[in-house]
């Protein structure tokens, strides 16, 4: 292959050759740069690298995970090693579903002049500024459902004029829409009386007992649901 | 003598010599200027908007969906609001930006990520809506005339002021609410205070303030033989309702009256079932005066 | 500039072509599956597993003369980075009955039962290399396992669970993954965690492997899920997390006890001392390894540092010398290498195919069979396509799905993935996406009992550093519940223990010995471990790099 192409990106300012097609977190990486901070899952589950770039001749700031950005010639830098942000302490069992529950452990979202920012800031594309806009209003199922995805990069939070912490916003409404507010499954219960009582042991103990023969004759018998 | 002096950027720049000059003077009278320890922007870029652009974002965003769904759903290009408070909000940010073409120009580009404000909806509340419907057709839908009832018409603010919010032509002397309700049947009684301020968010820290209001206003239509107040607000109707209770406590002699939202009535003399209009969530309860007005069972 | 064409270099368009010119023709067409003897000579050919090459006795320790992969060998026989004389171990920082070592989801759900079990919460004490949370747990996409439907029992889990283990895993602790399902997810929703429903029941699919539809998932997001509801549990209990504070060495006491750890702070470089009556190892698996140079599923600090810990302490391990090596990890865009693209796809009819479009393989081989043939493809026969970062993979037909469910297929069965490869303007539903196997999970590891005990006094183990549960393979589904059933049985084991237990002195004697034994099998220091983190600097700066003595 030919002489790979290089790219000029500025780590914090300072500006490195790398060649293009990398992550920024790689492109960094490769500069000589090893992660502590700013560095989990890779793969854009962890919220681990929220980056805060700016593009040359470019007055904007954007926001983006550095594990799964494309690094572009010209970048400036700088990942947030960690958000401060306020989480408020609560007892679940303790807490009542009402309109104004949210408000009364996060009274900051009621100052959401509704900019939008948080949302431009989500590398998710969540609609973040309508959950919190939910959140006002004690909607559980709307933060819940559009807040679903949330990584807790705290990218919203850094960015919000508002200083709403807004995913720890979402985490209490989620669970309180999981704990009281889901459908109930009754099969669970019911699964976890008989195993109390021991309806399987006998048959678990047989499987047990079982030498590498037996257990390959029976495990060859399964029926495998869904399928013919 | 000596006095705190705050320069400003301009003086540091385009117009020195105003500052050199003023500086001149002021030493010949024998005034020496103190330059502030610190200072900074006197903020005139965003003051001399005369607003705060900031917030006006949230119901110019409201404006852009409306707009927008209006476009994808065919519909005319309005909105209807019901709480006085919000109508007002988002009535006033469409005023200011309908007029204001450089505003709307500076909120679009910061909502960049929003199809661009036009300025083109017409924001209505409920009651105005009801109007351009026509009288007839509430007459219509009367089943269960409201003549039974002798109702005092509360404007509070929101719905009249500032001018270009109004929702009657003639703010001072609003009859919309009062056409309303006498197509469905109810007498209506005039009186001094149907435009004047409940007290707002004094509520919050000045409760004894506005549970003197309430008294006032409460006494005056008592006295002039309403059975009830309609309004459309909701801070309005907390502070008429709940601080009926404080001023009570002021004035003993004080007869409480329910307050109604305008639909709730209209929904009695449209036969609605009453469970739907939410009469157990006053303070005053007016349950009784409807019962003995025969307008729900007993 | 390489021309780029929605998506993909414009070289890489031309097989691409080709893909599309056979895809109407292999809509009803599939290769035969393998049979037991082909299957048998692939594997032994081609998958990573079974090259001996991969693989050698480890010459020291608990498990002295045990086939273990070579990454895993040379972390064991590796020095330790600390020399014990350095360390003053009378100064004790923290003082608590429970210590946890790795801050993902076995370690979070341990704490929060130590607490349930009357530890107080001063008393217990998270330390975690990274943040609380980062782990491979979190990215968990698939589910949980839990069998309580009707059709389903305790017994065909578990039955599921031994065939897929081949047969070797540890019985009472597959019983033991079984049975506490249930209460897991009764717990998990008391927590408020979001399970998908399906019209007032849960909503279930099934997984590689499984025979009753068993898989309980919060979206294509189970593990964040999860793990987000446990950590905002366990900060609001107020139990304490120290993040960037990597254990480096176990302690022992006098008495041969495991007493604790010695801690490493990531940034300021210094030591710490934390003294425990009872200590949980809860540090994931070895995916950064990078088992013979594979790209991996895996988060970032996945090095294998417990593992090196504990054997040092003379705990020993089973299952090590299985790797699972998932068939389908991305290729291509650079940016994802290594990420996983479910099992699923391939289970909607999604075809593999080489460079020329051709098919290679029969889909649903069992997982290291179809990597196998995937190997084969892109080395002994070359048909494979090569990524301008120099990956080479073979395409993964995604576009055929859409042909045989219908239009709109793609994106209602696999949101994730289309999303994933969308941030590179690649859409999935009309080209197809470049796959190699990728390394998956640890499936053995410290041995432990049906308390989540090891064999060293006062050491608990839970997640995918401990073995035994899954055998020689693990299910998919069965890696979210590994953390909660023997995290929270470490959790109560430990805070059981620590309340009966009186720790004498303090000693890092077991490192020096361990270091002597090195020496005695003639052992050369060649690196030193544990690792901590992967390197991923370019050699020209590593080989360049001053390290300063002042």
């Amino acid at each position: 292959m030919a002489e790979t192409e290089k790219i000029t990106i500025y780590a914090m300012g300072k500006a490195y050759k790398v060649p293009a097609g990398l992550t920024i977190m790689s492109a960094l990486e490769y500069a000589g740069y090893q992660y502590i901070r700013g560095c989990g899952c890779r793969s854009g589950y962890c919220g681990g690298c929220a980056t805060i770039y700016r593009r040359e001749g470019d007055y904007k700031l954007y926001t983006d995970l550095a594990c799964q950005t494309p690094a572009e010639d010209g970048m400036y830098l700088v990942q947030l090693p960690f958000v401060p942000a306020n989480k408020s302490i609560y007892d679940l069992d303790k807490i009542e579903p009402m309109e104004t529950t949210l408000v009364e452990h996060y009274p900051e979202i009621v100052k959401c002049v509704s900019c939008n920012t948080c949302t431009k800031a989500c590398p998710q594309d969540l609609d973040v500024m309508y959950f919190i806009q939910a959140a006002k209003i004690g909607d559980f199922k709307e933060v819940a459902e559009l807040s679903f995805d949330c990584i807790q990069c705290g990218l919203c939070a850094v960015r919000c004029p508002a200083d709403i912490a807004h995913y720890h916003v979402a985490q209490l409404a989620r669970r309180i829409y999981g704990k009281f507010i889901n459908e109930k499954v009754e099969q669970l219960t019911k699964r976890l009386n008989e195993i109390e009582k021991g309806v399987y042991d006998k048959e678990l103990n047989k499987l047990m007992k079982m030498n590498k023969a037996m257990l390959e004759k029976a495990y060859k018998k399964r029926k495998i649901e869904g399928t013919k | 003598m000596e006095i705190a002096y705050y320069p400003g950027c301009t003086l540091r720049t385009s117009a020195k010599n105003f500052e050199s000059s003023s500086i001149a003077v002021a030493d010949h009278l024998g005034i020496t200027f103190k330059e502030l320890s610190q200072w900074n922007c006197c903020g005139t870029v965003y003051s001399l908007a005369s607003d705060d652009l900031m917030k006006h974002l949230a119901p110019v965003r409201v404006l852009i969906r409306a707009q927008e769904d209006n476009k994808e759903n065919g519909l005319d290009n309005k909105l209807v609001t019901l709480c006085s408070m919000c109508y007002n909000t988002v009535k006033m940010a469409n005023h200011l930006v309908k007029n204001d073409e450089e505003k709307l120009d500076t909120i679009n580009q910061f909502m960049d990520e929003e199809p661009d404000y036009e300025a083109d909806v017409n924001v209505l509340h409920f009651l105005q809506l009801l109007d351009e419907i026509g009288i007839d057709r509430i007459k219509e839908n009367t089943k269960k005339s409201l003549e039974v009832l002798n109702l005092a018409c509360y404007y509070g603010c929101y719905l009249l002021r500032p001018e270009e919010a109004s929702i009657d032509e003639e703010p001072e002397a609003p009859s919309i609410m009062e056409r309303i309700m006498e197509a469905a049947g109810a007498r209506t009684i005039d009186y001094p205070f149907k435009n004047e301020c409940c007290g707002s968010y004094l509520t919050v820290t000045e409760k004894k303030y506005t549970a003197e209001r309430t008294y006032k206003i409460i006494s005056s239509v008592v006295n002039r033989g309403a059975d009830a107040i309609v309004l459309s607000c909701p801070l309005c109707a907390f502070n008429l309702d709940r601080r009926q209770k404080q001023a009570k406590e002021l004035h003993a002699n004080m007869k409480s009256i329910p307050i109604f939202y305008f639909p709730q009535l209209l929904g009695l003399a449209f036969g609605i079932n009453s469970n739907e209009l939410g009469f157990n969530m006053h303070y005053v309860d007016p349950r009784p005066l409807l019962k003995e007005k025969r307008l729900i069972k007993r | 500039m390489i021309e780029m064409i929605d998506g993909y270099p414009k070289y890489m368009r031309e097989s691409i072509k080709k893909v599309e010119e056979t895809r109407q023709d292999r809509v009803d067409k599939l290769p035969k599956p393998m049979s037991m003897s082909e299957r048998k000579k692939i594997l032994n050919k081609f998958h990573p597993d079974f090259d001996p090459k991969g693989k050698r006795k480890v010459r020291t320790g608990p498990n002295k003369g045990d086939i273990v992969p070579n990454e895993v060998a040379d972390l064991l026989e590796a020095y330790p980075s600390i020399a014990p004389k350095d360390i003053d171990l009378s100064n004790i920082d923290y003082d608590v009955d429970v210590l946890v070592i790795g801050g993902g989801m076995a370690g979070t759900v341990a704490a929060l039962w130590a607490l349930k079990e009357g530890i107080k919460k001063d008393k217990i004490l998270i330390t975690t290399k990274l943040r609380h949370g980062d782990s491979n747990s979190i990215k968990a996409q698939g589910g949980i396992q839990c069998a309580d439907r009707e059709e389903d029992s305790p017994a065909m889990h578990y039955l599921d669970v031994i065939g897929g283990g081949h047969f070797a895993n540890k019985p009472e602790l597959a019983r033991a993954l079984v049975t506490d399902a249930p209460k897991i997810l009764d717990w998990h929703e008391d927590l408020g965690v979001m399970y998908d429903r399906d019209n007032g029941k849960y909503l279930e699919l099934s997984g590689g492997g499984t025979s009753r539809f068993r898989l309980h998932s919060a979206k294509d997001y189970t593990g964040l899920e999860i793990m987000r509801v446990l950590r905002d549990e366990s900060i609001n209990q107020g139990i304490e997390v120290i993040e960037f504070a990597s254990a480096i060495e176990l302690l022992l006491d006098d008495g041969g006890k495991v007493a604790g750890a010695l801690l490493y702070n990531m940034e300021t470089e210094e030591y710490s001392i934390a003294r425990a009556k009872s200590t949980i190892l809860a540090t994931g698996g070895f995916g950064r390894l990078h088992i013979q140079s594979y790209p991996t599923t895996n988060h970032y600090g996945a090095t294998a540092d417990g593992l090196v810990m504990a054997y040092r302490a003379g705990a020993n391990f089973v299952d090590m010398d299985t790797v699972q090596y998932h068939p389908t990890g991305a290729a291509y865009p650079e940016q994802i290498v290594g990420q996983l693209i479910t099992e699923k796809v391939r289970g909607l009819g999604g075809q593999p195919v080489n460079k020329d479009g051709k098919q290679f393989v029969f889909p649903l081989e069992p997982r290291d069979v179809e990597a196998a043939a995937i190997i084969r493809e892109c080395t002994e026969r070359n048909k494979g396509v090569k990524s301008p970062t120099g990956m080479v993979g073979i395409w993964l037909d995604t576009p055929i799905i859409e042909i045989i469910h219908g239009k709109g297929a793609v994106k209602e069965n696999l949101h994730a993935i289309y999303r994933m490869y969308e941030r590179f303007d690649i859409d999935v539903t009309k080209d197809p996406i470049l796959v190699f196997p990728t390394l998956h999970y640890q499936n053995g590891g410290v041995e432990i009992d049906v308390n989540a005990a090891t064999s060293v006094a006062g050491l608990f183990a839970a997640g995918e550093v401990e073995g035994g549960v899954h055998g020689k393979n693990r299910l998919m589904g069965n890696s979210l519940l590994d953390c909660n059933v023997f995290g929270l049985r470490a959790g109560i084991s430990a805070a059981k223990h620590a309340k009966k237990t009186k720790l004498g002195k303090l000693t890092l004697q077991h490192v020096e010995k361990y270091t002597k034994n090195l020496e005695k099998n003639k052992i050369k220091p060649k690196m030193r471990s544990p690792m901590l983190l992967p390197e991923y600097r370019e050699e020209d700066v590593l080989a360049r790099r001053l390290r300063l003595s002042t």
